[in-house]
């Protein structure tokens, strides 16, 4: 394998344009003219004199001049000039600005010049630190030192040359007369402070990642390019077109909501750290501070998307929607998230957890979304990819939107965070209390571990959900410990079902069932849709209280029904419970099959041999659903307990659905 | 029989390369040299020290530098080619080759740099001001250390400026095609390679030339006292006083030497 040296990659090394640069060289060009450009001085030094140095005030008077502006504005382009490397200052070099008094600039020589398609190598640093290490005789500034180990250790093969191209270069130097010399140091030490700043040195040429391609080639024009411009073209006639009165006003209500955000357009409180080095701002708002500022929550306010992209906004959300008991909408919509983001490899296992969670019948946290997208996402969920449940996400979307956003800047969860939310007060720091700053500047955690940090508490939280969310639906399930907690029979304790015990049963107890007509129980299931999305009075009162006895509630439900002992004993068994539960899923479509079948497929299936009475339809879902899911479940021979999701099946299945 | 099985041992190498290895680091040596004299020479482009004569310092420079660089890859490349090379030997042209392709990019960049600041730095057009960057002296000895001459004999036409940057493109281009060559043809890896040197051997052997340039430091640290102008000072006047101290002494075993002399004749 070859080895191809750095300089002829062709991958990410190109510097991002910059335009500026060549308006900045013309502007020097004619900064030179001995009669109508910058007027120079000579810099006397202890022994010697060096001609061409310029003040600080002469050059903001020229160009104050030259493009008809004010002083305050030609200081700032002075300032840019010597950010930029073109000029540098003879005094306090470490400072790139312009000094609007007596104190001398020179030119920079055109080799220095900093140049778009040029990068500045590390290979010439390391000769520069060393040349300047053999100079000071080895007392090197702090950063100066930790760059040269750094260099030392990356450049490590490369390293005899750059000592003996550092020796020679020194000795070269040296072959000049005095002054130049001088001049010399001065310069390369001018173009390092811009293209490798010292700590609190803001230098322009500072920038951040390399483009891959280079910026100054120009396009060749092939066949290809034609045809990317044809097809652009084309799709822009087919673009459609908005009034400009909806779009400018759209952009100017965008601008006026978050114009007070903006850290550029207004202050950031405390102070922007990019501009004072002090972490305080990035501290106060991070992910999952416990106080968030006062701006923060105001941001929630903006709409729906800036709170749930907000981890904070999203967590107080989660709070609410939790004391609401529709905290599975936003369990299932971050699912689908993490579906959509993650690795292709865990795509499978997501989206089954999922449909096994919340879109199964008898799911622990079962959604309520419309039987048309039911429909598509549990068609789609045969074939999963990324996107599957995206039409399911989006109803799930626009129902927190619409309804529980709503109630949730009206309620007192917000209320309470908008009250508790701080204000910081702004800094205001002396220069030397800036520089002190400068200096303590330190890199944050690593990125390796605040994802750790991330997926540890996703953990946590996972672990510490508990299934406060029931409906009508719901099997329990006890083996199912993902988006379900860990305890053994959440359902059971669930208080949320006290609602429901009032008009429906929280496992579709195939007693209550067998003792009322089946139109009392379409009744009941009208009924209880009618309530669907939770009424904050009774759950408020046992909210997240999971611990209740299965003995006490089922002794209520016992008092409550009336029900015949035996059957009701029956059903409290945890296996009773999932088999009552898929049995009525499994009920036949016609209800005049034999009472035999039935329980005899349920015992195949669960391995249980219960006396259940068969002819029951809860779910008002269609019926090829279910007739799949029957069929799926008689043949599945899959362990015992489990919702079986439609594409799983061991046996060759149907093609249907 | 021993000097025998010390030929098998050493895989079939029966003579030294030491005196090999010494050729190649002084030609080395000679285009680090170059390369090191081309860089301040470019540098000093397109500013008030350029002239006519620096063009043609340029060009001569450039063609040692070429010349050095041809003789350089020949020898390595059938170095590395040959097979029957011990190991240590290979390590050791391996790291040479690293130092020769270093070399070869510092010249490279400098040589298409020249040529862009020497396009945009034409010298006859008198619109075109050179920058000012308070250089004012000549390159000559810059240059007559790169030639390894005394003195520089100056005899090119005064358009050299223009008519050099035909001849300077060609080169590049020469130069770029070796290099391509080069990658393609010899195998190494450079970052196998380990370096002798480690950190701070720039210091080693420099001591005497640190200190003479005693003057330079003084002048150039024109910041204020807490900067390591303070520092540089010290040293300075460590420097003298122990100067100061070995001529004392030699000036007293002197005067000593001649009491004696006297006092026996």
């Amino acid at each position: 394998m070859t080895i191809r040296n750095t300089l002829r990659d062709h991958g990410q090394r190109y510097r991002p344009r910059m335009a500026c640069l060549k308006k900045a060289e013309k502007l020097m060009l004619e900064m030179q003219d001995p009669k109508t450009g910058v007027k120079s001085q000579p810099q006397r030094l202890v022994i010697t004199t060096i001609p061409h140095a310029i003040t600080g005030e002469d050059i903001i008077a020229w160009l104050a001049d030259r493009f008809q502006v004010d002083a305050q504005e030609a200081r700032s382009f002075g300032s840019t000039l010597v950010a930029l490397g073109y000029i540098y200052p003879l005094r306090d070099h470490k400072r790139l600005v312009i000094k609007p008094d007596a104190s001398l600039y020179r030119f920079q020589t055109p080799y220095f010049w900093p140049t778009q398609q040029w990068p500045v190598e590390d290979t010439d640093y390391a000769i520069y630190l060393a040349k300047r290490n053999i100079r000071k005789k080895g007392i090197l500034e702090l950063h100066e030192q930790e760059q040269y180990n750094r260099l030392h250790k990356w450049m490590n093969h490369k390293w005899d040359f750059i000592v003996m191209q550092a020796k020679e270069q020194y000795r070269a130097a040296k072959e000049r007369k005095k002054p130049d010399r001088v001049v010399f140091e001065c310069q390369e030490r001018a173009y390092w402070v811009v293209h490798r700043p010292p700590p609190g040195t803001v230098s322009a040429m500072d920038y951040g990642l390399d483009r891959r391609i280079d910026p100054n080639t120009e396009e060749v024009k092939t066949p290809d390019y034609y045809e990317r411009i044809m097809i652009f073209t084309q799709q822009s006639i087919m673009r459609p077109r908005v009034k400009s009165s909806v779009s400018i006003g759209a952009l100017v209500k965008y601008c006026a909501t978050y114009r007070s955000h903006d850290p550029f357009l207004s202050n950031c409180l405390p102070s922007n750290p990019w501009l004072t080095d002090d972490v305080t701002y990035w501290t106060l708002n991070m992910p999952n501070v416990e106080i968030p500022t006062k701006m923060r929550v105001e941001r929630w306010t903006f709409s729906f998307g800036e709170l749930l992209s907000d981890p904070r906004g999203r967590n107080d959300f989660r709070l609410f929607l939790k004391k609401e008991f529709s905290g599975e909408n936003l369990a299932f919509w971050e699912s689908c998230e993490d579906l959509k983001w993650g690795t292709a490899a865990t795509m499978r296992e997501k989206a089954e957890q999922i449909y096994k969670t919340f879109l199964a019948r008898g799911a622990p946290r079962w959604i309520n979304i419309d039987g048309k997208t039911m429909e598509v996402t549990v068609k789609g969920l045969k074939h999963p990819h990324r996107y599957v449940l995206d039409a399911a996400q989006t109803h799930i979307y626009m129902l927190m939107k619409k309804d529980s956003y709503g109630r949730y800047m009206k309620s007192p969860v917000f209320k309470d965070t908008l009250q508790k939310a701080m204000s910081p007060e702004e800094h205001k720091f002396s220069d030397s209390q800036l520089e002190q700053n400068a200096k303590k500047r330190r890199p944050s955690l690593s990125p390796i571990v605040l994802r750790q940090q991330e997926q540890e508490q996703k953990a946590k939280m996972a672990a510490n959900v508990d299934i406060t969310q029931l409906c009508r639906f719901t099997t329990p399930v006890p083996h199912l410990a993902v988006y379900s907690g860990i305890s053994d029979f959440p359902s059971a304790n669930a208080s949320p079902s006290l609602p429901f015990l009032a008009q429906t049963p929280v496992c579709p107890s195939p007693i209550s069932v067998a003792l009322d007509s089946t139109s009392a129980s379409d009744r009941r299931v009208e009924a209880s849709e009618g309530e669907g999305e939770g009424n904050p009075a009774a759950p408020a009162t046992v909210g997240g209280n999971a611990s209740k006895s299965r003995v006490a509630l089922s002794l209520r439900r016992l008092l409550r029904r009336g029900c015949t002992p035996t059957t009701m004993f029956a059903s409290l068994s945890p296996k009773c419970h999932s088999a009552a539960g898929t049995s009525s899923r499994i009920q036949p479509i016609s209800p005049d099959q034999p009472s035999q079948a039935p329980p005899r497929r349920i015992a195949n299936f669960f391995q249980i041999k219960v006396d259940i009475p068969p002819e029951c339809r809860i779910y008002p879902i269609e019926s090829e659903d279910e007739d799949e899911e029957t069929r799926a479940a008689s043949r599945g021979g899959v362990g015992a307990k489990e919702i079986i999701c439609p594409w799983e099946s061991l046996s060759p299945q149907n093609g249907t659905g | 029989p021993a000097h025998f099985q010390e030929e098998i041992a050493n895989g079939g190498t029966h003579f030294d390369h030491t005196p090999v290895r010494n050729e190649c680091k002084t030609m080395l040596d000679a285009l680090n040299k170059v390369t090191a004299c081309y860089r301040h020479l470019v540098i000093a482009l397109g500013s008030t020290s350029d002239s006519q004569n620096l063009r043609e310092e340029l060009k001569r420079t450039r063609k040692k530098a070429q010349e050095l660089a041809v003789a350089n890859r020949t020898k390595l490349t059938s170095l590395l080619k040959d097979k029957s090379i011990s190991k240590e030997d290979r390590a050791e042209y391996e790291r040479l080759w690293v130092l020769f392709s270093s070399s070869m990019e510092l010249l490279e960049v400098d040589m298409k740099r020249s040529l862009e600041i020497g396009q945009d730095f034409p010298l006859k057009v008198p619109t075109r001001h050179l920058i000012q960057t308070g250089m004012t002296g000549s390159t000559t000895t810059v240059a007559a250390r790169a030639m390894s001459v005394q003195n520089m004999k100056y005899e090119a036409d005064s358009n050299i400026d223009t008519a050099d940057l035909r001849d300077l493109q060609s080169e590049i281009s020469q130069v770029t095609q070796m290099m391509e060559e080069m990658e393609m043809k010899v195998q190494v890896a450079p970052w196998a390679v380990e370096a002798k040197q480690e950190a701070g051997a720039e210091l080693k052997s420099n001591m005497s030339v640190g200190n003479s340039s005693v003057g330079v430091i003084s002048i150039c640290e024109e910041e204020p006292k807490e900067e390591e102008g303070g520092g540089g000072n010290r040293d300075a006047g460590f420097a003298s006083i122990c100067a100061v101290l070995v001529f004392l002494v030699i000036i007293t075993v002197a005067v000593v030497l001649g009491y004696l002399v006297i006092n026996m004749s």
